[in-house]
């Protein structure tokens, strides 16, 4: 591991960044239910469209002051929706704050936030949305989802890629045969469609853990067929190489070749590939989000922070902050992007 | 099943019966060996020695059953080790490679798997107890000149030399009761082959085990081999022992330089045809000088002694033509 980050950091300083940059994400992302400092369904009902709450550590009588605080707002003009500091209160920000029982990791219940103000001032470090909710909240707590569901999603089509991939390559024959058609029926669906009907194959009202399994599935099975068959024309040539053919002169079984010399020598493309395909994932979730197919309302994921901005011109110009899920995508995009190239020289040991 | 074949003192390891190997072509078969007839005794040094395309390598890969898909053994009887491997089941055989049988190949760069270290590939070749291993693989790496330091290094960073050397050590490790050599100096050059010759030549008398050395340089075989197999377009033609008395065989003569080929026959599709009648005359017939019109039918190897023989009617049978 660390001749690996030494090779990353060696490679290009990008690559390496990124990956820090991609763990530290993922993390912050499976912590959500900690950092966050509103439950994601907690409405501010007063403070609908809510821009970025402005911290200050200087009061108006030009007084500083070691902890940053906020002050409360109110509406000032009920047509464009502009909001006004009210400056008689400090509210600071505090760590360890008290509101609404919520629950951490389906395991305990608590009713410390990690950070907050009193009430009624609010702090929104992105806004708030429609129904006065914490964008920041909500996008932490999205990331959740729409990372998990990517990782969940890119493992489940690697493993079924290994495999089918693997036995079609390395037996052949008539496993070949029916292993590679069903790959291509899979293949020349346009993936964006198939998504929709296998989508369209169960009820609407599912729960959302069930609809979160449900996603996980639909785009495991459509990404896994690709994979495989990259697998199996690599694992068809790797095969005739000498080192196989060493391999089977040391008496070493079918299994233990395809395992642990013919699938380990994919690897450096399989990383590779998977690792750019991980946007993939978190797109295609956001596209089922988007078109109210994905996780549902009050539970929030990229894809659908994303879809209340849809058909709303206004929300662009008035409340771009809204946007942040889209960046987010982005910026996670490039990431992996960079990633995938550098590894693909990384994992190669021909240039260590 | 289990038979005892001792031929005096010597413990035959590797007995080859009449086979025959050929390559399927669409519906066709070619023929690749012809009625090969072949023992190794444990502690020799076998040289094989053939043209290119002579089938050698088919030979070795008979023996530890690893042939291409395309090629089948048709008929004939393969011992090793007192067990018959002809006929059964690949689990079977896998359990002997490497354990009984081992191979060293020709390019040892593409016989290493580029992902892994030295340590891993001679932990993937050792069968026995693993709680041994971390001794022996210092005793075989050091064994085959290396020091100890190369086994966490990948394959590629390694000299073709010190590439052949770890092959070496691998087939080593299992102590098999043969190891087969195949063109293992090719690939290196001539200081390289002569520190690897005199390895193995170390290995062979110090473990004894029996070893099949295929090469198609003759002079390197005369001066290292214990006994010579010449073979030509799929068939052995001569065994003999180098330093015991002088080869007979019209292509062995024309190959040491004792005579001049016949070329008024030769055209080239006699030369690259693999499809031998070998039925109806003598496989050398175009090429041989000495041919007889007797010469124009079946030819079998006959054995002369125990240990040597020769595929050729003048000179085997003992009554002079
Ligand atoms: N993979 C293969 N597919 C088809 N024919 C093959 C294959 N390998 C070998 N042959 C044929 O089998 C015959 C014997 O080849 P073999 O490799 O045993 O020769 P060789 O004596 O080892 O030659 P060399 O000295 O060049 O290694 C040749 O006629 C060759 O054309
Ligand atoms: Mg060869």
């Amino acid at each position: 591991m660390r001749n690996f980050l030494g090779r990353l950091k060696k490679y290009s300083k990008v690559s390496y960044f990124s990956f820090w940059f991609l763990i530290i994400f993922y993390l912050v992302s499976f912590f959500a239910d900690i950092l966050i400092p509103y439950h994601f369904d907690y409405q501010f009902r007063d403070k609908p469209y809510h821009p970025p709450s402005k911290i200050h550590f200087i009061d108006t009588e030009g007084r500083f002051h070691i902890k940053p605080f906020v002050y409360e707002t109110f509406v000032d003009d009920p047509i464009f929706r502009t909001y006004k500091e009210n400056y008689s209160v400090r509210y600071p920000i505090k760590f360890l704050v008290d509101g609404p029982e919520r629950n951490v990791f389906f395991i305990f219940k608590t009713k410390k936030y990690l950070f907050g103000v009193d009430a009624p001032a609010g702090i929104f470090l992105f806004g708030t949305d429609t129904y006065g909710r914490d964008i920041f909240s909500r996008l932490l707590y999205g990331s959740r989802i729409s990372l998990s569901i990517s990782i969940i999603g890119v493992l489940i089509s690697f493993v079924l890629g290994m495999i089918t991939g693997g036995f079609a390559g390395y037996f052949g024959g008539i496993t070949d045969q029916v292993l590679m058609r069903i790959v291509e029926i899979l293949m020349v669906f346009p993936s964006f469609y198939l998504m929709l009907s296998l989508r369209a194959m169960f009820p609407l009202n599912l729960s959302s853990i069930q609809v979160y399994f449900l996603i996980v599935m639909i785009l495991s099975l459509i990404g896994w067929a690709g994979l495989a068959r990259i697998i199996r024309g690599m694992v068809l040539s790797i095969k005739e190489e000498d080192y196989v053919l060493a391999a089977r002169s040391l008496g070493l079984s079918h299994w233990r070749i395809l395992v642990f010399h013919i699938l380990p020598n994919t690897f450096s493309y399989t990383i590779t590939a998977i690792t750019i395909s991980v946007p993939g994932y978190i797109i295609g979730e956001s596209a089922l989000s988007l078109l109210g197919l994905g996780i549902q309302e009050p539970y929030p994921s990229w894809g659908n922070i994303l879809s209340s901005t849809v058909g709303n011109i206004r929300v662009i110009s008035d409340a771009p902050w809204l946007l942040l899920a889209g960046a987010f995508i982005f910026i996670i995009l490039i990431n992996f992007n960079i990633l995938g190239d550098a590894l693909r020289n990384v994992l190669d040991p021909k240039n260590w | 099943m289990y038979l005892t074949r001792k031929t005096g003192e010597m413990e035959k390891i590797l007995e080859i019966k009449n086979l025959y190997v050929g390559r399927i072509d669409g519906t066709k078969i070619l023929p690749v060996l012809n009625n090969i007839e072949l023992s190794i005794y444990k502690g020799e040094l076998f040289c094989l020695v053939g043209e290119s395309g002579s089938g050698k390598t088919t030979l070795a890969l008979s023996i530890i059953r690893l042939l291409p898909k395309s090629f089948r053994i048709l008929s004939g009887e393969i011992i090793l080790c007192n067990k018959k491997i002809t006929g059964i089941s690949e689990e079977l055989i896998r359990g002997l490679r490497g354990k009984l049988v081992s191979m060293i190949f020709q390019d040892p760069g593409a016989y290493l798997d580029p992902l892994f270290n030295i340590d891993t590939h001679l932990r993937e070749s050792f069968h026995g107890n693993p709680v041994e291993f971390n001794q022996l693989k210092i005793k075989v790496i050091t064994e085959v000149g290396l020091s100890p330091e190369i086994l966490s290094v990948y394959p590629h960073q390694l000299s073709g030399g010190q590439q052949q050397r770890v092959l070496i050590a691998m087939a080593l490790i299992n102590n098999p009761s043969i190891i087969i050599a195949d063109e293992p100096t090719t690939a290196l050059d001539v200081l390289t082959t002569k520190q690897i010759i005199k390895l193995l030549d170390q290995i062979r008398i110090k473990h004894n085990p029996g070893m099949l050395f295929i090469t198609h340089d003759l002079n390197l075989a005369l001066s290292t081999g214990t006994r010579i197999g010449i073979m030509y377009r799929g068939c052995i033609v001569e065994i003999f022992k180098p330093n015991k008395e002088k080869p007979l065989h019209p292509y062995t003569k024309i190959l040491m330089g004792y005579s001049e080929e016949n070329h008024s026959d030769i055209s080239d599709t006699t030369l690259m045809d693999t499809k031998q009648e070998t039925d109806e005359k003598c496989i050398f017939f175009e090429r041989c000088p000495e041919k007889k019109p007797l010469c124009n039918r079946k030819v079998d190897f006959i054995w002369r002694d125990e240990t040597t023989g020769i595929r050729c009617i003048k000179y085997g049978q003992n009554s002079q033509m």
